[in-house]
């Protein structure tokens, strides 16, 4: 029927946890790989309004996504570890199951996987060009689950979640992740459904790595003044060099929703760097 | 020389709550059974992220030897994945 939303959002954990003691004993762990940036850790009530300030944010998300009445969302975003390992990095990956659950901290998660259309994409894949990967189980974790807390709290629709590797050498180009998101948005259109889409992830950091607690602000004010301008597609054009150097390797993932929207113009973005760790990014395309 | 063994041990200590737990109680006995150098081995009795990353561990991965140090055994980015 149609691609009727299409958004992206960080999933950085600390969006998640409550201000005060959840915060810091999770931040610990940061701080100790990060030294640096526990000198400029946030106090409980600058953790009260960086939380106020992304629930705001989801809020415009989650009111464009009902507004647009979907009948499933596909879900974009990386594996961290949890399903895939050495033994096995899918590029592309599209979830079969039956239902997918997870968990964070004391909130569970629980969805209807809508393979059909998982199958659809994986089909129009072999027809064009995408070889995706595949599989009947997938767990979801907090690439996916701290978005969907605040923008499909319930789980009145079913999800498809697609997986990008943007964290294990090598990773695919802007470009390929901007195809995979014209691909979807075929199925999509040919779909008898109203096909949600939201990517997850970024904006700049950089866990795991020697620059852990770095923001890259110039970079992603970059992005999202050319989400806003409506010239997603000239993002495809980036070399991979230059999105890694600026920490936004899960910027991937929103590549496959900026391939899906083209040239449509972001209708709300909101930038709220957390200062140690992560620079949050939330975009609605209202299309 | 590739460091699957060893991401495959802190994989391991992620996701797998039985070795995580034997690991707790006995880590050279849960070394034994993943195929480690020498260096390798003593870089994860020495419990540093950064050694192991220099080691060729993905430093997502090389995080969860942290899961083993006194500080941190009960801290809350546990219970998430």
């Amino acid at each position: 029927m149609a691609l009727v939303a299409a958004l992206a959002a960080s999933h950085a954990p600390n969006i998640l946890l409550e201000p005060g003691a959840e915060w810091e004993d999770f931040m610990k762990l940061h701080y100790r790989m990060a030294p640096h940036g526990a000198s400029s850790k946030p106090s409980l009530e600058a953790q009260g309004k960086l939380r106020h300030d992304a629930e705001k944010a989801f809020a415009v998300l989650r009111a464009d996504l009902a507004a647009s009445n979907p009948d499933v969302l596909i879900v974009v975003a990386n594996d961290q570890f949890v399903n895939f390992s050495f033994n096995n990095i899918p590029t592309f990956f599209v979830s079969l199951a039956d239902e997918v659950r997870g968990r964070f901290t004391r909130h569970k998660f629980y969805y209807r996987n809508h393979k059909e259309l998982g199958r659809a994409v994986l089909k129009a894949g072999m027809e064009k060009g995408v070889d995706f990967s595949f599989g009947e189980h997938v767990e979801l974790q907090h690439t996916q689950v701290v978005p969907l807390h605040f923008i499909l709290p319930e789980p009145t629709i079913p999800i498809l979640p697609i997986y990008v590797n943007t964290w294990v050498d090598p990773i695919p180009t802007p470009r390929r992740c901007y195809q995979v998101g014209e691909l979807i948005r075929e199925v999509a259109v040919a779909s008898r459904e109203r096909v949600a889409i939201v990517a997850t992830g970024g904006l700049s950091h950089f866990p795991g790595s020697p620059r852990i607690g770095e923001i890259d602000t110039r970079f992603d004010h970059e992005l999202l003044e050319l989400l806003r301008a409506g010239k997603g597609r000239a993002l495809a054009d980036y070399s991979l060099e230059q999105v890694l150097q600026a920490g936004d390797s899960e910027f991937l993932n929103w590549m496959v929703v900026v391939g899906c929207v083209g040239e449509a113009k972001a209708a709300a973005t909101f930038y709220i760097p957390d200062h140690v760790a992560t620079g949050w990014g939330f975009v609605s395309w209202r299309l | 020389m590739s460091a699957y063994e060893l991401n495959r041990l802190l994989f391991d200590l992620k996701m797998n709550d039985e070795t995580c737990k034997a690991a707790l109680t006995d880590f050279s006995r849960v070394i034994q059974h993943y195929d480690l150098t020498a260096e390798e081995k003593e870089a994860l009795n020495g419990g540093d992220p950064r050694k192991l990353r220099q080691l060729g561990a993905h430093g997502m991965l090389a995080l969860y030897i942290m899961r083993l140090h006194p500080d941190f055994r009960g801290n809350i980015y546990w219970e998430q994945k």
